[in-house]
């Protein structure tokens, strides 16, 4: 069963993954965009493609939206979703260079480890803090409750699993991994090698690779592509419109007005 | 049938009144099927519609953001669960997880009773697109509510008020069914009133070769005839040769509504010959925001000749003439509180941002045409709906009780404006249906103002000598 999660599983579930992204991408594609047989620009339309820019940059990097309508949500969903960001890049960057990338900006070898360790203990927490108050927020509200189905709550539950693993093998070393160890295993089913033997030893590694590898096979087929429905969306919506100039033919207002055009005196209109 | 098992639903139009569009109803039999059909159609063409079914993450933001949600606490009014009532038949059909993982994602099979649930709640939609610009996404509810509408006309589900409305242009040219001779009798009318109230002569040119073609809201000719009467004023003052064609005697577009198809282009070419046969240099546009909507964002696309004529709308072209100090103009003739209710047509669906954009023109004029200015909040592209758009003006008992709801908070904005505190303030709403809803709804809220255009105010603030 080991075996299966570490050294088949993987294979997959990135095949799963990377085709069912594409599927799902081409099959939106493949809807003809509306852009082309009307204009559905909505409020506020852009002067340039600047600022069609900034108005995607603004919602994703800031959550805007949210922040002004509904500030109780962002207070969840943006920390959550920045931590998540933060950790994801963790994993790549702090494995890839075995917690020394802070080696480049000039740190001793020791410190960027630390750093790495402390940045993935912080941003593990806040994302756990996060996905567990959209949860609280989802039971709890009663307007979240009437638009979910028993699947929304499931994919927080299901992340909220992969979290607590992860938090417990970063909090408590003795269930953990080491960069060196990660980075072997790694390399080993990229180069479609044996895995390490260690790794069969660490259950804790062992669940966190499985749910993770449901996670990418589910992926594709959920509302969680919701990152790349906004920007199809919004490239959409979010579009370059200039009026015409205004300004009416044949009308030189000056002259109307000495003529008194509309005044009984002037005998009606133009 | 003003309710079907407990919901709400406007008045349908019958077999004879379908006849008239010549529209054959699909049987009861074969709706299921073909309604089938028709969203398999509808996902292969409309990519925002299948990004409406496939991005929403549920996070119900939407449901406080929207009046009819805020009005009537039903949740099927919450956007993201009223585009639910497809989005569940839209799994069921159309994706793995939904054909393999039904109940777990909520997907369900299409049934009469899920019609009659889409006929009741994509017509208390009133396709504002508040949902869609708060949305973090993006979401246009707006497109599957109009996807909705199309399919349910094609299937013969649609209320008796839009088939109305399509009968009229397609008979005589605009929704309210007004043909030429009454058109010319009422303009002469006006001329007259105008003549009377403010002593000037101003004529109303119809179908004369003309440099403007002027296409006002077929309302204005019976329920707001000092919009009508505004228009008139501001181009006699400016010395402009214009005229209003009687072929295309409508700025609405009720095919927007509930046939994108042969209804909304039918009069796109209406407008087309009319310009061509009157030998125009501009196109400019009346008071009405779903028909500027139409206008502006979808004829360019649907018309079937090439387009030759610039298209604008009035408000922009009277800011213009302020902004230049070309009008001579006396705020003071509007003396009373004034606040602006912005259409959500013009503001989220057809306005540029920046200060020469529709929604800083309105204000523009309303600035320098009234003494006492409010705003009410939330404003511009972030307003509430009237709770009429769309043509939600049904007047059935049930309707109505909702139209009263989905005004609702509306209401409380304007209450919180302060300006009809007096009794005697000025609710400007410059759009007919925005127009419609509220001549009834301050009466029921009873909200001391009374409803004017924007051009209404303009036309008595122009100074003459």
């Amino acid at each position: 069963m080991a075996y299966f999660i570490v050294q088949i599983l993987p294979y997959i579930a990135v095949t799963i993954f990377g085709l069912g992204l594409l599927f799902r991408l081409v099959r939106w594609a493949g809807a003809r965009l509306l852009g082309t047989s009307h204009e559905i620009t909505l409020a506020p339309f852009p002067q340039s493609p600047f600022q069609a820019g900034w108005v995607f940059l603004r919602e994703i990097a800031f959550f805007r939206n949210v922040f002004f309508f509904d500030p109780s949500l962002w207070v969840g969903a943006w920390p959550m979703h920045m931590a998540l960001f933060m950790v994801l890049g963790g994993h790549a960057v702090g494995f890839y260079f075995t917690g020394h990338q802070f080696v480049y900006i000039g740190m001793s070898p020791e410190l960027s480890e630390y750093m790495s360790n402390l940045l993935g203990s912080v941003f593990g927490l806040v994302l756990l803090l996060g996905l567990i108050y959209l949860l609280v927020r989802k039971v709890s509200l009663v307007k979240t409750r009437q638009v979910s189905n028993p699947s929304d709550y499931l994919h927080l539950i299901f992340l909220i699993a992969i979290v607590t693993v992860g938090d417990i093998m970063r909090y408590f070393p003795q269930y953990g991994m080491h960069y060196e160890e990660v980075y072997e295993y790694f390399k080993a089913l990229i180069l479609l090698q044996p895995v390490p033997e260690f790794v069969f030893h660490n259950w804790f590694f062992i669940t966190h690779m499985l749910l993770v590898q449901c996670l990418m096979i589910y992926f594709p087929f959920s509302k969680l592509l919701h990152l790349f429905g906004m920007f199809a969306m919004r490239w959409i919506e979010n579009r370059v419109h200039i009026d015409p100039e205004p300004g009416l033919p044949g009308v030189d207002v000056a002259a109307a007005r000495a003529r008194g055009t509309g005044l009984p005196s002037a005998g009606g209109t133009a | 049938m003003p309710e079907y098992k407990g919901m709400a639903q406007p008045v349908k139009a019958t077999v004879e009144d379908l006849k008239k569009l010549r529209l054959v109803p699909v049987p009861d039999e074969k709706k299921v099927e073909e309604a089938i059909r028709l969203l398999d159609e509808a996902r292969k063409k409309f990519r925002s519609f299948v990004l409406a079914m496939e991005s929403c993450v549920k996070c119900g933001l939407c449901a406080e953001n929207c009046h009819a949600y805020l009005g009537t606490r039903d949740p099927h009014n919450i956007p993201t669960n009223r585009a639910e009532l497809i989005r569940k038949v839209y799994k069921r059909y159309f994706t793995l997880e939904g054909r393999w993982f039904g109940k777990l994602v909520g997907a369900e099979d299409l049934t009469l009773d899920t019609l009659e649930q889409w006929y009741s709640y994509f017509y208390q939609c009133t396709e504002c697109r508040r949902c869609g610009s708060v949305c973090p996404f993006g979401i246009d509810t707006c497109e599957v509510t109009m996807i909705a509408r199309q399919i349910l006309y094609w299937l013969g589900m649609v209320p008796k008020l839009h088939v109305g409305g399509g009968w009229g242009i397609e008979r005589v040219g605009n929704q309210t069914n007004v043909a030429k001779p009454a058109i010319v009798d009422t303009l002469e009318f006006l001329s007259e009133e105008i003549k009377d109230e403010f002593g000037v002569d101003v004529r109303f040119p119809v179908d004369e070769e003309a440099d403007i073609l002027y296409v006002p809201s077929s309302a204005d000719y019976m329920l707001n005839p000092y919009t009508l009467m505004g228009a008139a004023m501001f181009f006699t003052y400016i010395g402009a040769k214009w005229t209003i064609p009687s072929f295309m005697s409508e700025a609405g577009n009720f095919g927007l509504l509930f046939d994108q198809r042969h209804l909304m282009r039918h009069l796109f070419m209406r407008l087309h010959d009319s310009a061509v046969n009157l030998g125009v240099k501009k196109i400019v546009w009346g008071e009405c925001g779903h028909g500027w909507r139409a206008w502006k964002m979808y004829l360019p696309y649907f018309v079937d000749r090439p387009l030759r004529w610039e298209i604008t709308h009035l408000h922009d072209e009277v800011a213009y003439y302020i902004r230049t100090n070309q009008l001579k103009l006396d705020p003071t003739r509007n003396s009373q509180p004034v606040t602006l209710h912005d259409p959500c047509n013009y503001v989220r669906a057809c306005s540029p941002a920046g200060p020469y954009g529709h929604t800083e023109n309105m204000r523009t004029i309303i600035r320098a045409v009234t003494v006492d200015f409010r705003e009410m909040y939330p404003n511009r592209e972030k307003n509430f709906c009237c709770g009429g758009g769309s043509a939600v003006l049904f007047d059935d008992p049930e309707m109505y009780q909702k139209r009263i709801q989905f005004s609702q908070t509306k209401a409380d904005q304007i209450r919180a404006t302060g300006v009809g505190k007096d009794g005697n303030g000025i609710l400007c709403a410059p759009c007919s249906i925005c127009k419609a809803q509220f001549y009834p709804m301050v009466e029921e809220h009873e909200l001391g103002v009374t409803v004017h255009g924007l051009i209404d105010l303009v036309g008595k603030a122009l100074v003459w000598k």
